[in-house]
């Protein structure tokens, strides 16, 4: 996993309420693989992105030229709410986000980003909307998440701080996902394994009989 | 002395590996199964990541969700969605390429994850069992801790681990105590607990199911009761060990032999909760008070004994509730104070992991043996295994005979990701868990109750009393 330290980039002002994990990644892509060169990038917001012959709306902010490489979004309130579907994060990063600034996020979608490396980060709603009005006004410009100092520097410069868990930012600061946290305690597993196996022998593995 | 603990405490401790500073514990998982459902999301990240499973032996791949139950013979080109056939081409694609034992849809133990774990003995007493799969306490009616995981993060953490992080819910008690009227089966019992306590109400607990009805129940019952544990909100339900599990076990491919047998039995011996534990929480129902149940509405919850009616809302005075009914009657399309045996179907389907078992075709067939159904529907046996005892005693002859259609094993039209579904506006008797609003296909209206009730129901063409059937 990929670690997240400061990040300046593009930003992209979402101004759209109640996107759900449904349309970040629609329900169609579901049944589909995930791998290098035919990931979820495609599927993400798609329905929002492109019309019914799937031609890209020209209307839609995140067609516009200026965000072409938008690396954060400044969504609306509830990003993320509604199923509990994984793939919906896998979206985000495939399309190429690495962080996500909102009023609020749907809880288990932000356990999701954390556990990939995409910080979403909650303001509040007048912070957020003084952000939306600040993009709008100059297409293209970057702003600053900085997660050691636990801030996001507005393009006006301006500081905006925000809380995150330790446990959290530990995981994003260090790019290590649940696996290598577990995997920290690799040799307890082990030796708890073998006492298990030792005493319940008759423990069952699904080698054919 | 020692504390005195429950039969969850017991297994949880036995498995904890460590306690974060969260509050979450890392346990050790025993054995997982796996099916097709979102699977592949973890396959795929753990191929991206170059990660590898730590113990496949102790994994098994089931392929049940997506597999048709007609047409087997005809392999892959008896599934016409590329979509459906994709899915099930990715999990023996997954579980090859990660060396793990897998049972796909040629195998001859082929089946539904919770029936055959139990059915070929991987769900042992004492055991650790997870799943992706909201149904996976199925198999704590052996006496085992089995919890569902999620189908991408989770069961990747598993695979790559062996272990699984959670958090200790705490423990309740549901006690059922005497002896159940005629044609009150398991099924009716769990349906009546959730419709006591709600879908929400045992949200956060390990369930214990004990008491005289539990212990004169088989392990048929007891794991169509430990199946719908959800249901109520619980993610662990489970039933402590005793002769029955025991006898169930002894016939069972995995499970010990010989000296290990004698040792395991010795140790699952100390399993069941001590006598004078404290349990968080505690619930009682008099089994001679059941009834055979239907469900009425689009949640679990929204059930009657067969000879109630539908609920008026405008009598409901909490507002949540009162809501809730209005919109499910409007999706079910049913109005207030029908006597529910008035509610006419379009069609049945016997089968699901919690309702398929040969105990569950028998009780089906009993009902169905010399009399013709009114409406069409399916039956799907839980197992392959299930499939041969029942064509062994006959049974498929008699759903045969009286008009259903005999299938083959799998999820089938419990939830239609296989492609089976109930059609838009099509009533839907059912042996299934679960009756949410598109559950069985879109706008597929879902009766839920227990298999001799959908088979009278069958009959009659629309909800029936299986004590009065004609």
């Amino acid at each position: 996993m990929q670690p997240f330290t400061v990040l300046t980039a593009v930003a992209a002002p979402l101004e759209f309420p109640n996107i759900d994990t449904g349309m970040i990644l629609p329900g169609r892509y579901m049944r589909r693989h995930r791998r290098p060169g035919h990931d979820y990038g495609e599927a993400f917001l798609y329905d929002l992105r492109f019309d019914e012959g799937g031609k890209p709306r020209a209307d839609f902010i995140l067609n516009e030229p200026a965000y072409r490489d938008a690396k954060i979004l400044a969504t609306d309130r509830d990003f993320g709410c509604g199923s509990s579907r994984e793939g919906a994060a896998f979206a985000v990063l495939d399309y190429g986000l690495r962080a996500l600034v909102g009023p609020s996020f749907g809880e288990i979608f932000q356990v999701n980003c954390i556990q990939n490396g995409i910080l979403a980060v909650s303001l509040g709603e007048s912070v957020v909307h003084e952000l939306w009005r600040q993009l709008r006004a100059r297409p293209g410009v970057e702003i600053t998440i900085d997660l050691p100092d636990k801030v996001v520097v507005a393009p006006d410069g301006k500081r905006h701080r925000f809380d995150i868990s330790p446990l959290r930012k530990e995981r994003l600061l260090r790019g290590v996902d649940d696996i290598d946290v577990t995997l920290e305690y690799l040799e307890k597993i082990e030796r708890f394994e073998m006492a298990r196996r030792t005493k319940q022998p008759w423990l069952p593995t699904a080698v054919r009989k | 002395m020692r504390k005195a603990r429950t039969l969850f405490e017991k297994i949880w401790s036995e498995h904890e590996i460590i306690l974060s500073p969260q509050g979450e514990t890392l346990l050790y998982v025993d054995f997982n199964l796996i099916n097709e459902g979102q699977s592949f999301l973890a396959f795929d990240q753990l191929r991206l990541e170059g990660r590898q499973s730590r113990r496949p032996e102790q994994h098994l791949a089931v392929t049940d969700h997506y597999l048709p139950t007609i047409n087997r013979n005809l392999g892959t080109a008896g599934m016409p969605n590329a979509e459906i056939r994709r899915v099930v081409e990715m999990l023996d694609e997954n579980s090859r390429d990660f060396g793990l034992p897998h049972i796909g849809w040629f195998d001859s133990d082929q089946g539904i994850a919770h029936v055959i774990a139990p059915e070929l003995g991987f769900a042992q007493p004492g055991m650790l069992i997870t799943c992706n799969d909201s149904h996976t306490a199925t198999n704590g009616a052996c006496g085992a801790l089995a919890a569902p995981i999620g189908g991408g993060n989770q069961l990747r953490h598993v695979i790559a681990t062996q272990t699984v992080w959670l958090k200790k819910p705490k423990t309740m008690r549901i006690s059922i105590d005497g002896r159940l009227p005629e044609a009150v089966t398991a099924k009716d019992v769990i349906l009546s607990i959730i419709h006591q306590i709600g879908v929400g109400g045992a949200t956060g607990y390990a369930v214990e199911y004990t008491g005289s009805a539990i212990q004169a129940m088989s392990m048929e019952g007891r794991l169509t009761i430990c199946n719908m544990s959800i249901e109520a909100g619980a993610r662990i339900g489970m039933v402590g060990p005793d002769d029955t599990t025991y006898q169930f076990l002894s016939k069972r491919r995995y499970a010990p032999v010989g000296e290990h047998w004698e040792t395991a039995m010795a140790y699952w011996k100390g399993l069941p909760s001590d006598a004078d534990t404290h349990f968080d929480r505690e619930l009682q129902l008099d089994a001679a008070r059941l009834a055979p149940m239907v469900t009425w509405g689009t949640s679990p919850e929204d059930s009657s004994p067969v000879d109630g009616i539908v609920p008026d809302p405008s009598r409901v005075g909490d507002q949540d509730r009162r809501r809730h009914i209005e919109r499910a009657l409007e999706y079910m399309k049913l109005v207030p104070a029908t006597p529910l045996e008035q509610i006419k179907i379009d069609r049945v389907f016997i089968g699901s992991c919690t309702n398929s078992r040969i105990e569950d075709l028998r009780a089906a067939a009993d009902v169905l043996r010399g009399r013709r159904v009114t409406v069409p529907g399916i039956v799907s046996p839980g197992s392959s295994a299930v499939k041969r005892q029942a064509e062994a005693e006959g049974l498929d002859r008699i759903f045969v005979d009286a008009g259903l259609e005999w299938r083959d094993s799998g999820c089938s039209m419990c939830n239609g990701s296989n492609g089976e579904l109930v059609s838009p506006g099509e009533r839907c008797a059912s042996t299934t868990n679960r009756n949410y609003e598109g559950r069985q296909g879109r706008g597929a209206l879902t009766h839920i109750m227990s298999p001799a009730m959908v088979a009278a129901a069958a009959v009659a063409g629309h909800l029936a009393d299986v004590r009065r059937l004609k």
